[in-house]
């Protein structure tokens, strides 16, 4: 692949080529539709707290849960009606993501229960009497986020998860096109860094190519000086950091925006929402894979304000409305390209939260959480991994208020969603190099 | 003709009697980069005639800059939540307000303590008060910014210390963590303890040691037990009354825990002290930690000089925030002088030389720090609708509504080859592309209705390409422009029909160019 993009760690020299590459060259060979693949990252910032997203509703599950979390119980009313799990486990949504209960009744979506960032496998008598390796800066956001966007709990990890599966997908030359494997439309994100490939961000509704251009000569004297400039090298990093930067946009702008012109109108509305207008954007990159030369990808939304100290009923009804009409708007789009088999979305979040509320009707920081995978590929209506017994300073509390050891951890999770992806059996320690802490590496959900 | 310029100056002041020798363009120029909005004309010139010290003198007593208050309620009878104009006063201090080194202070020091409109504080009137607090003490002393931003009500209300009473006597539930946690993780002391030159202190293991461990927040937030918000006007004062952020937090002993408490360090906070005392006590900790002055130092020394300060440059500011010389710590007028005047900040001063870490030496220019400093370069006014904020905003700089209490990029943000490089968090691809629209915007005359620039000077310079640039470098380039910079200017001038836009495309390729975006 003569890649236009990663050129820094390559050497400056190039850009020249890359740059000057003529504007619209784009493969025209066509993806076979049915081979597409994609991942949808749903990031939800703040620590979700989880313990209200899905409740386990058998008898003494449900009693620990009213009593323990106090406050922050909901109530049945304010609960979906349960839903028979394929095992027969009745489980309940939080009653503002009825849409997402309905797929788990019909198997479109699946939950994972009590997944985190883990070194391995751990017990509390460990974590308590630190006879076991754990994650770096528990229960702080940045360090959590990064670990659940790197699958890497200890020390700084320069590449994400999804960053190091593109890189796999780019050096098999599986898409016809350099156009990059990872988009954003949710700005800058560690998760999609490879070690030689760079992701691409876009933001919902608006193109990436440069105003202000015309055919006329002063136009295009202007134009070839700030091109020509990105190949300068002063010698200074930062410089050339942000030249890549530029001259990534560049290119990619003008692939997406021919790939664009071609893409169907959406019979589907979308919510109009910040994660609505992501989604909207993903379904219709997705729509044109097939003329961006894509045969795999992986997307990244977010919504952020979970992180619920205090007050978090209110804060809850006010987000999860918007994270359900967007997911189910999301897939019915994919149902509507043809494409639900073809696309798995999932959730992750910093961490979930206490079980034990504040004294202010919310919750602390915590650590293992479920997270939600939809799609048509899913083996859905089921729960994947294990729910922790309800007890404060139980079997799976990290101390005495519900702070729950994850008992999956993220590798597994990833992992999962990796190979569905098409990452073999082979190249998956490459992308997760600490799944072999984790026995029964893969859990099944979709694949 | 620059050298004739600094040659002709030199001889002037031979003329007079003082002693000080006059700066260069160059030298002057990057000073203003790091300490004001960017360079201007008329500050390169005060600046030359000054010099460093008296400059620094008259910056620290100025005070001149303000942004209005917001009514509670707005027209419609309901609460007022628009920050528009706040926003537009911050930028119109920015390119107008003398006191520029403050507001570049207090703007680094928001951005350590940060409160947002996103996620708790709705109404506009609670900013431009806690905004104040680190315009007065941009200069001032950090234990006192420590103490004005927690009692501050908006600050109780975004970090949740408001309001925040002790554990139900059953243990049903616990004091709130939020506050406990971020005032260590995020605005004191940082997860790693750290030596004076900012590198990690290590166990024999070579692992970080951390600057406290997990049991210590749940302790914290007892601490933080007891405080309510201000009473409104003609509200009752009560034991946990609603929000209001004009004045400070008050306490409620009933609601604080009395109990002992085992905090940072090993310090012991003794059971039975008041809300207030605990706090003292606290607050006294907090800053006989170590940890806190490079904490501290290297961030301001990354928001105004450099992303990547030595370990050398980190611990010569450490050691002037631990004792400004008269045994004060956490002095910042003495710290900015440090950061300022470091060797290592001056060192590009003469271009002709070759300084160690030049490679990795500066910054990208936050969105706001482009914004103001293109605007200031180009002699800009700001009108009564002028959009400024909304283009700050779409690049990532939202003023007051930071997407969390992280701010709007980490300072621990790297590139791929593990240089520190916070601003790029915000430089993604749509980013880039969106930085050019405005430079097209501002120069095309399309940014907004009432946002005015002036490039006559450019344009007076237009019959000579190599004037042109000149005049660029001059503003905007610390009159050292890369000659790769300068020969592409040149040629965008020179294929254009009018003086007009042979300025327009100069500064265009200028201001696109990844040379201004990144302040060396």
């Amino acid at each position: 692949m003569t890649s236009r993009r990663g050129f820094i760690r390559a050497g400056l020299t190039t850009v020249g080529t890359l740059a000057l590459r003529p504007f619209g060259l784009l493969p025209a060979m066509a993806q076979n539709t049915s081979n597409y693949r994609a991942l949808v990252c749903v990031f939800l910032f703040g620590g979700n707290d989880s313990n209200n997203t899905v409740v386990p509703m058998d008898d003494t599950s449900f009693q620990a849960y009213t009593t323990l979390r106090g406050g922050l119980a909901l109530p049945a009313s304010q609960l979906t009606a349960p839903v028979l799990s394929v095992s027969g486990a009745p489980y309940s949504f939080h009653g503002k993501l009825p849409d997402l209960a309905n797929l788990f009744g019909s198997k479109e979506l699946a939950v994972v229960a009590n997944v985190g960032s883990l070194v391995q496998p751990l017990t509390r008598a460990q974590y308590q009497q630190a006879q076991a390796p754990i994650p770096d800066n528990l229960f702080s956001h940045s360090d959590q986020q990064l670990q659940w966007q790197t699958s890497v709990a200890q020390g700084h990890s320069p590449t994400g998860w999804a960053g190091r599966a593109a890189d796999y997908i780019a050096a098999q030359k599986i898409n016809t096109s350099d156009f990059p494997v990872f988009l954003s439309v949710s700005g800058n994100v560690l998760e999609g860094t490879g070690a030689s490939t760079q992701p691409v961000a876009v933001t919902p509704g608006q193109s990436l190519m440069l105003q202000g251009f015309n055919n006329s000569k002063g136009s295009q004297a202007r134009l070839s000086a700030l091109t020509t400039l990105l190949t300068a090298d002063t010698g200074v990093s930062l410089v050339q950091a942000a030249n890549q930067v530029m001259a990534n946009s560049m290119a990619d702008a003008q692939a997406l925006t021919n790939a664009l012109g071609k893409a169907p109108t959406l019979k589907t509305q979308f919510p109009k929402t910040s994660l609505g207008a992501q989604l909207h954007q993903v379904a219709q990159i997705m729509s044109v894979q097939s003329a961006l030369g894509m045969s795999r990808q992986i997307f990244f939304c977010s919504l952020g304000g979970f992180d619920t100290h205090v007050s978090e009923l209110e804060t809850h009804n006010t987000l999860y409305p918007q994270v359900n009409d967007a997911l189910i708007a999301f897939y019915q789009a994919t149902q509507e390209l043809g494409m639900a088999e073809q696309v798995t979305t999932f959730t992750e979040s910093d961490f979930s939260r206490t079980f034990q509320p504040t004294t202010g009707d919310g919750s602390d920081h915590a650590w293992g959480s479920n997270q939600l995978v939809l799609g048509g590929a899913v083996s859905g209506g089921q729960i994947y991994g294990q729910f922790p017994t309800f007890e404060l300073s139980g079997p799976n509390d990290a101390d005495t208020r519900g702070r729950w050891i994850p008992t999956t951890a993220v590798d597994q999770y990833g992992a999962t969603l990796a190979s569905w992806f098409g990452i073999p059996d082979s190249a998956l320690p490459s992308v997760f190099p600490n799944l072999a802490n984790f026995p029964g590496a893969k859990l099944g959900f979709v694949g | 003709m620059k050298t004739l310029f600094v040659a002709l100056a030199a001889l002037v002041v031979s003329y007079g009697q003082t002693a000080t020798p006059v700066m260069s363009d160059t030298a002057a120029a990057r000073f203003l980069d790091q300490a004001t909005w960017g360079p201007t004309p008329a500050s390169i010139a005060q600046l030359q005639q000054m010099g460093i010290a008296n400059w620094l003198q008259a910056q620290f007593a100025m005070n001149t800059s303000d942004l209005p208050n917001q009514p509670v309620i707005g027209p419609t009878g309901k609460p007022y939540t628009a920050l528009a104009d706040v926003q537009r006063a911050f930028f119109a201090n920015a390119l107008t307000q003398p006191d520029q080194l403050r507001q570049r202070v207090a703007f680094a020091l928001s951005e350590i303590w940060v409160v947002s409109q996103l996620g708790g504080v709705q109404y506009a009137y609670a900013f431009p008060p806690y905004w104040r607090i680190f315009r007065d003490n941009a200069f001032g002393n950090y234990r006192d910014i420590i103490q004005a931003v927690t009692l501050n009500p908006a600050m109780g209300r975004y970090l949740n210390m408001a309001n925040n009473n002790k554990a139900d006597p059953s243990g049903r539930t616990s004091a709130n963590e939020n506050y406990a946690r971020e005032l260590l993780q995020l605005f004191t002391l940082g997860l790693t303890q750290l030596n004076a030159d900012g590198t990690p202190v290590v166990d024999a293991n070579n692992n970080p040691v951390p600057t406290y461990d997990e049991a210590v927040i749940p302790q914290m937030a007892k601490v933080f037990t007891g405080w309510t918000y201000p009473a409104a006007p003609k509200h009752k004062a009560g034991a946990n009354n609603p929000p209001y952020y004009m004045g400070q937090m008050y306490a409620v002993e009933f609601n604080h825990d009395e109990t002992q408490k085992s905090i940072f360090g090993g310090n012991v906070i003794p059971a039975g002290q008041t809300a207030e005392q605990d706090l003292q006590m606290t607050l006294d900790d907090l800053m006989n930690q170590p940890t806190m002055a490079p904490f501290v130092c290297e961030q301001l020394i990354q928001h105004l000089v450099t992303s990547n300060p030595s370990p050398a440059y980190i611990g010569r500011v450490s050691k002037v925030f631990l004792n400004d010389g008269n045994g004060v710590k956490g002095n910042l007028e003495a710290v900015i002088t440090a950061i300022l005047t470091d060797p290592e900040a001056r060192a590009g001063d003469e271009p002709s030389a070759v300084t160690a870490g030049a490679a990795t030496f500066g910054h990208l220019r936050e969105p706001i720090l482009f914004l103001a400093g293109i605007l200031r370069g180009l002699n800009a006014t700001l009108g009564n609708s002028s959009a400024i904020q909304m283009y700050a905003a779409q690049l990532g700089q939202d003023l007051f509504r930071a997407p969390s209490v992280f701010s709007y990029f980490s300072p621990q943000y790297r590139l791929p080859n593990g240089e520190l490089a916070p601003e790029f968090q915000l430089q993604s691809t749509a980013a880039a592309s969106f930085r050019a629209d405005i430079v097209n915007r501002v120069l095309y005359g399309k940014l907004d209705a009432s946002t005015k620039v002036d490039l006559s000077a450019f344009a007076a310079k237009a019959g000579d390409a190599g004037s042109l640039a000149d005049s660029i470098s001059y503003v905007f380039f610390h009159h050292a422009m890369p000659a790769a910079v300068t020969q592409q200017v040149e040629a965008a001038a020179e294929a254009q029909a009018t003086a007009l836009a042979k300025a327009q495309a100069a500064l265009y390729v200028a201001l696109t160019s990844s040379e201004y975006q990144v302040v060396q």
